[in-house]
């Protein structure tokens, strides 16, 4: 499977995957990195590294919501049972 | 939530951002890959820092006997297992580009670490099998005893006697002298931020699962 679909790409491109002349350097419906702004042209710097880092810091960043409403969740609960336990001590 | 947790939150931002845009050397093969020495091998430290201290409280539940600790015990070792398969996988695929394998069985460093984790799985295996909490936390904490006298011969001594691709094999040093100067100034505030992070997953699930604990005994 992986191999036809590697073949399929070769075949399509000629051989040089990515690099080759099926795809165009440019996309003629994207607005040039030159008229976007410094900080679209930032972006488009460094051969895209950017834009890794970018979809990196996203994942980071959901990922660290999700764990700090986990542990803000945990608290409010410990608070409620040592409530409850105190509760029925007394 | 404590503020440690806030600064672990910045820190792991920092070294992140840091990895991704710190010059590195262009070497043959690695060429830009040479980041993923910035993020797998904490990864591993990380795993050696839980196993670590999950071997101790194994050994302090054995003197004290208080369920609390084999429940420390049994959490952090969790989290190292999961910082361990995190390791595991990002080798496999720095080494797909590099080595041109996502796996080979002629890597002792790879086959032996993977060795390693089973024994860890196998921990957790056993822990299941037991309902009653007593017996569970003795017999789980002297084999997380002999798990952890492991560690150091499957992931470190053997692998590195062994002809290997993996860096510091054969007997020659790993880190020390082939990697680039730069990278150690994100490379030891990534280990430390990956180690916090780690407890700070362990103490999530300490609490959940004494939270669990309590409403259950309650109820």
């Amino acid at each position: 499977m992986i191999q036809l679909l590697i073949l399929l790409q070769q075949h399509a491109s000629g051989a040089d995957s990515l690099s080759s002349s099926s795809f165009a350097h440019k996309w003629h419906g994207a607005q040039s990195v030159q008229n976007g702004g410094p900080f679209i042209s930032m972006m488009a710097s460094h051969n895209l590294i950017f834009i890794v880092l970018g979809a990196s810091l996203i994942i980071w960043f959901v990922l660290l919501f999700f764990v700090i409403r986990t542990d803000r969740k945990i608290t409010k609960l410990e608070e409620r049972v040592n409530q409850n336990s105190k509760d029925s001590n007394s | 939530m404590k503020a440690w947790k806030y600064i672990v939150a910045f820190w792991l931002t920092g070294v992140i951002i840091a990895s991704f845009l710190i010059p590195v050397p262009n070497i043959a093969i690695l060429k830009q890959s040479s980041r993923n020495l910035l993020l797998h091998v904490p990864m591993w430290f990380t795993m050696a820092v839980c196993f670590f201290t999950g071997f101790i409280y194994s050994i302090k539940y054995l003197s004290d006997g208080k369920i609390d600790t084999d429940r420390k015990a049994a959490m952090i070792t969790q989290v190292g297992l999961v910082f361990g398969v995190c390791g595991l996988l990002t080798g496999s695929l720095w080494a797909r580009f590099t080595w041109g394998t996502w796996w080979t069985f002629s890597e002792p460093k790879m086959n032996l670490a993977a060795l390693g984790m089973t024994i860890y799985v196998a921990y957790f295996v056993l822990r299941m099998a037991f309902d009653n909490p007593e017996k569970r936390a003795k017999i789980s904490a002297v084999f997380n005893v002999f798990a952890a006298t492991t560690v150091p011969f499957l992931f470190y001594i053997i692998p590195r006697q062994l002809p290997s691709l993996h860096p510091g094999a054969n007997g020659n040093p790993a880190f020390s002298q082939m990697t680039a100067p730069q990278l150690r100034y994100v490379f030891y505030p990534a280990v430390i931020g990956f180690i916090a992070l780690a407890f700070w997953l362990n103490d999530i699930g300490l609490r959940y699962k004494r939270i669990k604990h309590k409403i259950e005994r309650s109820a």
